[in-house]
């Protein structure tokens, strides 16, 4: 357990912007904090940050208090920016040397991160010579400069091109093989689809949905399939609907059937079958359902929100 | 307080500033002045002394004799001593005669009414400057009293109502100690320390001012959030204070030793002198009131510079605190003539006008120790104050990025948590 909240609670005046939130965060593992805007996941990162304090309950980086695990986190805010006029070696090194890095030992990883970004060639140049995408890439090593144990990246596609997005993607996934722990905080759901483990969705500064990831789509999962087909029929046992979506037709089922016996009884009406699969439910369906209330894809298992958060 | 991240910061912020521009130029303006003036001076040498000759024919009465005409008799005939200087003449038409062929520079008029009315008719050519000038002059008043005092009273009498005083000021003090020898060592004691008094005042604006712009141009960059996950709010602010500050001492060393090589140490040799007509109790306490001010000038300037949401805000919010500072040089006049008035003392304990107000107080007199201590005391108390708001201001200022937090708000912040 690299990270551990247990009832924590942030005022701002009169508005409560995490309220009561628990959870952890294993070690090595690519942790999704999700939640709409204002739900209370950059006031969480501050917290964990030590860069404001908890009203109320208890927070443990790597087994110690927020203030003294500075130096093994890396962090990536969402509202960022760097020394525009100063060089990128330079801005790189002091970042590195704001947590505690001796001076040469910083330069030292500051220029192979410049190489695995390819901007090596613009170690001594301004900041502000930099494209805007060069300036992200920066940005992104500078939360790793200081080769941290954990790293907080809050909305590290923002902004970026796809094959900007498609570089970071793949230093992330490069840093979870190297065995960092990753908390990634983002909107864009097929990204944590693709990257994370675990993850936490909190609304109002409360856990709405927490736990693995494919679990949480298993359970989201509505009872029903796709086929893609040029027609089906109307009367197949253990099918209570069919609604055509996209080319496609989606086909709930009746409690109890199971997606075989419709694929069987498909192809025994010789129905062109182009293909067949058990209905996924997109992560932002789950995000939306959630955070509003309403059922995911179609149907939602009764259990489902009580059962998670 | 990891006083390792602190250095971290100080040497980051002097560095970076040290490089600036803005910087630079403030820097180099002194000695770029003091070549200019050299240059000026070197190559107008020539011509300066012409030009200077001809300023002082037109304002000095000179050398030349002037003419009288005596219609009293006081000043017929004239003084063995005078006769090379005034020359006198029967008639008026006889003395115009002679003013006009340059003979004399001017024509005393001395008429019967003299004695009665004290009138003089000065006729002169030219501007009329040189007729006015007569009246201050030193070596007509002596012609007069001279003249008017022969024969009539003992010689050495009437030397000294010729010139009857010769001014030699002494400052007693509480100690029975007098200082202040002669017109210029007098002068130096309240010159330099005044000006020396604003020259440290104006590197604590200087260097508070590179503070604020730090702190407004991390938040507008948005890096302090970088910056505040690793560094604790008061070890950024301790480094910040102590980078900038010598950043602020930099520019004074630039400056002192740019003034020194061009005048060839006189001027510095001169504020020296002065210097050491200053009691050491009104210098060391100048040092310490220096530094208390500095250290609580640049906390509130980093308070204040983490609440605005751009540079310029901050700077407004910032123009407060200067026109506190500024106020005892508003004063000036009055501490002048009185440097122990109310309103002086009163804001001798006042924080944000107690080291301006101390500073230039104390060279003009002897301040009560009561006011040492308790403005001391004072200062020192504020600056935890300081710290301790600041400091909470800094931690959630810096992260208001869209709108400047209301009085409310800022209120809220310090009973709060932060």
């Amino acid at each position: 357990m690299v990270i551990q909240v247990q009832d924590l609670m942030k005022r701002y005046g009169d508005v409560v912007a995490v309220d009561g939130l628990s959870f952890e965060v294993e070690r090595g593992e690519m942790f999704g904090l999700l939640g709409p805007n204002g739900a209370g996941k950059t006031t969480t990162i501050r917290v964990i940050m030590d860069i404001i304090r908890p009203d109320e309950g208890r927070v443990m980086v790597l087994g110690q208090p927020p203030g003294q695990a500075k130096a093994q986190v890396g962090y990536l805010p969402e509202e960022r920016g760097l020394y525009r006029n100063l060089k990128v070696l330079d801005t790189l090194v002091y970042l590195a040397e704001l947590k505690g890095v001796p001076r040469p030992t910083a330069r030292e990883r500051a220029m192979h991160l410049l190489e695995r970004v390819e901007l090596e060639e613009w170690a001594s140049r301004k900041v502000k010579d930099l494209s805007r995408g060069m300036q992200q890439r920066l940005q992104f090593v500078a939360s790793l400069v200081h080769d941290p144990e954990i790293l907080f990246l809050d909305e590290p596609f923002q902004g970026l091109d796809p094959v900007n997005v498609e570089r970071i993607k793949d230093l992330m996934a490069e840093l979870h093989r190297e065995g960092k722990t990753i908390v990634l905080s983002t909107h864009q759901m097929n990204l944590v689809e693709a990257l994370c483990d675990r993850i936490l969705l909190i609304d109002e500064g409360q856990v709405v949905l927490y736990g693995p990831l494919a679990e949480i789509k298993r359970q989201y999962a509505p009872h029903a399939v796709r086929v893609r087909a040029p027609h089906i029929p109307l009367d197949l046992p253990g099918v209570v609907g069919v609604e055509p979506d996209d080319g496609a037709f989606n086909l709930a089922l009746a409690e109890g059937a199971r997606p075989q016996e419709v694929l069987r009884a498909l192809l025994d009406r010789r129905v062109e079958i182009q293909a067949f699969e058990v209905a996924p439910v997109p992560l932002e369906d789950i995000f939306v359902a959630a955070v509003s209330g309403e059922e995911a894809g179609g149907r939602r298992q009764e259990e489902g929100e009580d059962g998670l958060a | 307080m990891d006083w390792r991240k602190v250095w971290v910061v100080a040497r980051h912020e002097y560095l970076t500033n040290v490089r600036r521009a803005g910087f630079i130029i403030m820097t180099a303006a002194v000695p770029a002045l003091g070549i200019l003036v050299l240059l000026f001076g070197a190559f107008f040498a020539g011509q300066a002394r012409q030009l200077g000759a001809f300023f002082e024919r037109q304002f000095e009465v000179g050398d030349e004799p002037i003419g009288v005409v005596d219609e009293t008799g006081y000043f017929s005939p004239i003084l063995p001593e005078y006769q090379g200087n005034f020359v006198l003449y029967g008639g008026e038409e006889e003395a115009k005669a002679a003013l006009l062929d340059g003979k004399v520079s001017s024509v005393l008029m001395i008429g019967e009414d003299y004695l009665e009315t004290g009138r003089v008719v000065v006729m002169s050519t030219g501007s009329g400057f040189g007729a006015a000038a007569l009246s201050d002059s030193d070596r007509v008043r002596a012609f007069f009293v001279d003249h008017l005092l022969a024969g009539r009273v003992d010689p050495v009498l009437r030397e000294r109502a010729a010139a009857p005083l010769d001014v030699e000021p002494r400052v007693l003090s509480s100690g029975g100690e007098t200082r202040g020898e002669g017109g210029w060592g007098f002068a130096f004691t309240f010159i330099i320390p005044y000006f020396l008094a604003f020259f440290l005042i104006m590197t604590i604006f200087v260097s508070s001012g590179y503070l604020l712009q730090s702190v407004a141009e991390e938040k507008e960059s948005r890096v302090i959030e970088i910056v505040v996950s690793s560094v604790r709010p008061v070890e950024l602010m301790a480094g910040k204070v102590a980078g900038l500050g010598v950043l602020g001492l930099t520019q004074i060393v630039v400056w002192s030793l740019s003034v020194w090589g061009f005048s060839g140490g006189a001027v510095l040799l001169l504020a020296a002198t002065g210097a050491a007509s200053i009691p050491a109790r009104v210098l060391a306490l100048g040092v310490v009131y220096y530094m208390l001010g500095y250290v609580l000038y640049a906390i509130m300037m980093a308070g204040v510079g983490a609440l605005g949401t751009t540079m310029r805000e901050s700077q407004q919010l910032a123009g407060i605190f200067s026109f506190f500072a500024a106020v005892p040089y508003m004063l000036s006049g009055f501490l002048f003539t009185n440097p122990n008035m109310l309103i002086a003392r009163i804001l001798s304990f006042f924080p944000l006008t107690a080291p301006t107000m101390m500073m230039m107080r104390l060279p003009l007199a002897e301040v009560p120790w009561v006011d040492v201590a308790g403005s001391i005391a004072v200062l020192l108390l504020s600056i935890p104050a300081a710290l301790w708001v600041g400091a909470k201001l800094f931690r959630v200022g810096l992260l208001i990025y869209d709108k400047r937090p209301t009085l409310k708000e800022i209120g809220g912040i310090l009973r709060g948590g932060g």
